[in-house]
């Protein structure tokens, strides 16, 4: 309400002139970033071919095969047998490749933790070969596994496992490298070797937050074996594919509701392992 | 000197060592129960994938012969020998490596959007109404539970082949699994300059942008640039559904025995993926040093 | 008898311990005084080797402790336990597994790894362990332990290496007045029966002169003072500590906060 409060507004001005200025110098490069960001946003979708007049087709279509997605329908009962028993099998790929993926990367995390490994070539190796192992997708593991074990749910189980050493041995050397070096100290002051101090000062310290790491990546890796059917390393993936390329579309949102429906399970039985590893943890400390 | 410990008598140590040797028991049985739980799993699971370890030792030199072969050219000479033999296809590569990287971009800013406006409707403090909430989360769950190349699956039928329907599928991917972050990250805020704009008289969306935003900027760019990386990695393989990006030369060089154009499509990966790693990280780690320092 | 000659840990350009030279005598209990960060510790983990010394050299008889390596020095650390502050166990493992860490240099690696204790050495730690009134609780876990308990395990730890010296790094600083008095009893116990030479950093006064024989005063790395506990004059501590003085040699117990203390554990030692 202008003259309610009287402001002489030149003055004010004059003494805080900073707070009158329209953009102030981080607000400027914010706004630069923004437009930046924004110009290579607009040039990004005309490349990638957004504007070429199939964006409102396929939206269309898009609202058309959804509506024929509904209500999910297996078609008759062999089907959920077919479906459940891939099911099953993703699941097992998922747990083995989980399994196997936690025990190979357990030494590697050892050789790439700072507080483990003195040497850094040794420690610098192992790192850039757990990197180079995580930035290799997992369905094109699942590719090289199918070329040398066949195809089948096999190469699928090597293939989470062979992905999953990579992230498993960067996650695990971080929590090794976070565990306490007071233990260690202990058990160093009193003469026992590096191998001891590992054993007895590190290796309990950190077994129940790897346990979680693992139980939190059987189900991320579930959904990954649910694909991975897609290149012929088995599981659901297969069917998945052959129902969405087939047109089967009921069958597809069946497909893809069990997946969710057991994703889910997955991740309140491992919440509830996670909880009761690292709750006990929480009770004593 | 003499040992400082005086040892007890057998009478009195019999019973301690016994305590002790109880407790030790059932904890081991306790660990044996879950070794036992595990390699039951493991046992089953292994029926059911059809693990063979004699298929897998018969097989496993093909895996070293198989990489070997990834780094031999045609004529039988490792790749090095002749570089230029080897990146033969860098200009096309480079256009589609490209085109995976916009992809990303597109992909990730449109799962931002989305992930930015859902999360403040699905955070339990802020959230407008409860039934919108509920209906955000599930929203959220499934976006993040189907892989993203079921979704380009679906989309290549609807938008035909190319990157329109990958970038699609990392979006929907994004939303669904930014969402979930970002709520948290609405859900740790600082509620005082909420109520205080509130308080005020100001609507809802002041309130957001004036209370909840400036506290979690720094959270979400975070996020958003981890997820960038993530995304990354997975436009590459889009094209294995025909979904745009690299992907598609890389499946037809691997299906096709062209072994190294594999290994040279997969050198160009690994080195983009690594290079967009440490620049998210390092501007990752400015912002959350700002952070602190704040 | 243990000799330092002129040690010197330098952090950067900073001298935490500043030509430090020193003999104690076999089966003195010597209490090292002064304020936090005057060097106390540093001079301590140098002893065991835990940090080397810039300069100079320490003596353990004839032997250079400073240049030992390898299992050499693994055997030295045997012989010198050390008790911290913090306890320094593993809170996964049990009480009695903890109390063999202190055997590690003695029993062979592959046999440690298993865990597969003798009886023999089994019977040595429980009775370590009873005589600081901890056997009954052998198969806890140690993180399940008041912050006293967990003080005794480490001494049981000690006391199992049959120590020719023991360095205990501010024993006391993380526990309750009653257990303080545990403590240091037992230290003295160990010193005045067996004979063993114990060096203690004490930050509290009161309890640096009714244990010690000897107490040597650390200031900004440098050894000010090195006698009988009876000529540490008021003014003396004053110099020592500066403004903290009235913290360490009032009226006050010596021990206000008692954080390793957790109500609703019965202490064993009461």
């Amino acid at each position: 309400m202008p003259g309610h409060f009287p402001v002489d507004l030149d003055a004010v001005r004059g003494r805080h002139s900073e707070h009158f200025q329209r953009f102030g110098r981080r607000r400027q490069t914010a706004l630069a970033i923004a437009a930046a960001a924004f110009a290579l946003l607009i040039f990004a979708i005309g490349e990638l071919g957004f504007f070429d007049g199939k964006l409102l087709a396929g939206l269309g279509r898009l609202a058309e095969i959804t509506g024929l997605m509904l209500p999910p329908d297996p078609k008759d009962w062999a089907h959920v047998r077919l479906f459940s028993s891939a099911l099953l099998e993703t699941i097992a790929i998922s747990l083995l490749g989980t399994l196997a993926a936690a025990a190979l990367a357990l030494p590697l995390a050892f050789l790439a933790a700072r507080n483990v490994t003195a040497q850094r070539v040794v420690r610098f190796f192992s790192r850039r070969s757990l990197d180079t192992i995580r930035s290799v997708d997992i369905l094109v593991w699942a590719l090289i596994w199918v070329n040398v074990v066949g195809l089948g749910p096999f190469a699928g189980a090597l293939a989470i496992m062979t992905a999953d050493i990579g992230t498993f041995g960067k996650l695990f050397s971080e929590a090794i490298e976070a565990a306490d070096r007071k233990p260690v100290e202990g058990i160093v002051s009193a003469g026992g070797g590096k191998f001891l101090g590992v054993r007895f000062g590190i290796i309990p310290e950190v077994f129940p937050v790897l346990v979680s790491q693992v139980l939190y990546f059987f189900e991320s890796n579930t959904r990954s074996a649910s694909i991975i059917g897609i290149v012929g390393a088995g599981g659901i993936g297969l069917y998945l594919a052959e129902a969405i390329r087939t047109l089967e579309l009921q069958q597809t949102s069946f497909i893809i509701l069990m997946i969710l429906v057991s994703v889910a399970l997955i991740d309140y039985v491992s919440g509830q392992l996670r909880f009761a590893v690292i709750g006990r943890r929480g009770v004593v400390s | 000197m003499s040992s400082p410990i005086a040892l007890l008598p057998d009478a009195q140590l019999r019973p301690l060592l016994d305590a002790y040797e109880a407790s030790v028991r059932s904890r081991r049985w306790h660990t044996l129960l879950i070794l036992a739980c595990v390699a039951v799993a493991m046992v089953l699971s292994s029926i059911s994938a059809e693990v063979s370890i004699p298929k897998l030792l018969d097989n496993i030199h093909r895996f070293p012969s198989y990489i070997i072969r990834l780094f031999q050219l045609e004529n039988g000479r490792p790749v090095w020998t002749d570089v230029a033999e080897w990146f033969w296809g860098l200009p096309r590569w480079l256009r589609l490596l490209g085109e995976t990287l916009l992809m990303a971009y597109v992909g990730t800013v449109l799962g931002v959007i989305g992930a930015f406006v859902l999360s403040f409707l699905a955070a339990a403090n802020v959230a407008p109404s409860r039934w919108l909430r509920w209906t955000v989360r599930r929203f959220c769950e499934i976006c993040r539970t189907v892989p993203e190349l079921v979704f380009a699956l679906v989309f290549v039928i609807a938008f035909g082949l190319g990157p329109v329907a990958g970038v699609l599928a990392v979006a929907i991917h994004t939303v669904g699994a930014l969402g979930k972050l970002f709520a948290e990250v609405v859900e740790n805020i600082d509620m005082k300059p909420v109520e205080g704009i509130i308080a005020g008289g100001s609507s809802w969306p002041v309130a957001m942008r004036f209370g909840a935003l400036p506290q979690t900027m720094s959270n979400f760019v975070s996020y958003a640039l981890l997820r960038f990386e993530i995304n990354v990695r997975s436009t590459a393989v889009m094209g294995f559904v025909g979904a745009g990006g690299i992907g598609q030369d890389l499946i037809e060089a691997i299906r096709k025995f062209y072994y190294s154009d594999v290994s040279a499509i997969l050198v160009l990966i690994i080195i983009t993926v690594s290079v967009i790693d440490t620049l998210t990280s390092h501007v990752r780690h400015r912002l959350i040093g700002l952070q602190e320092k704040h | 008898m243990l000799r330092l000659e002129g040690v010197t840990k330098s952090f950067g350009g900073k001298r935490a311990v500043d030509q430090v030279s020193l003999v104690v005598p076999t089966g003195q209990l010597v209490g090292v005084i002064g304020r936090s960060g005057a060097g106390k510790s540093t001079l301590l983990r140098m002893i065991n080797r835990l940090g080397d010394p810039t300069q100079g050299r320490i003596l353990f008889g004839d032997t250079d402790i400073t240049q030992l390596k390898g299992r050499a020095l693994r055997q030295w650390r045997a012989r010198c336990a050390m008790i911290f502050q913090q306890f320094n166990l593993a809170g996964r493992l049990d009480v009695l597994n903890n109390v063999m860490m202190g055997r590690a240099f003695h029993v062979p690696t592959s046999r440690a790894l298993l865990k597969l204790w003798s009886d023999d050495e089994k019977a040595q730690a429980l009775s370590a362990l009873e005589s600081l009134d901890m056997a009954r609780l052998a198969g806890q876990r140690a993180d399940t332990l008041s912050g006293g308990q967990q003080q005794r395990v480490a001494i049981a730890r000690a006391l199992v290496q049959e120590p020719d010296i023991i360095l205990a790094d501010e024993p006391i600083a993380s526990l309750d007045p009653r257990n303080t008095k545990v403590v240091m009893d037992a230290l003295l116990h160990i010193n005045k029966h067996f004979g063993i030479t114990v060096v203690c950093n004490l930050h509290s006064l009161d309890l640096a002169r009714s244990y010690c024989d000897r107490l040597v005063g650390m200031a900004a790395g440098r050894v000010v003072f090195d006698d009988v506990p009876a000529a540490l004059t008021d003014a003396v501590a004053r110099d020592l500590y500066g403004l903290e003085a009235g913290e360490v040699v009032g009226e006050a117990p010596p021990v206000l906060m008692p954080v390793g203390a957790r109500p609703g554990f019965a202490l064993a030692g009461s």
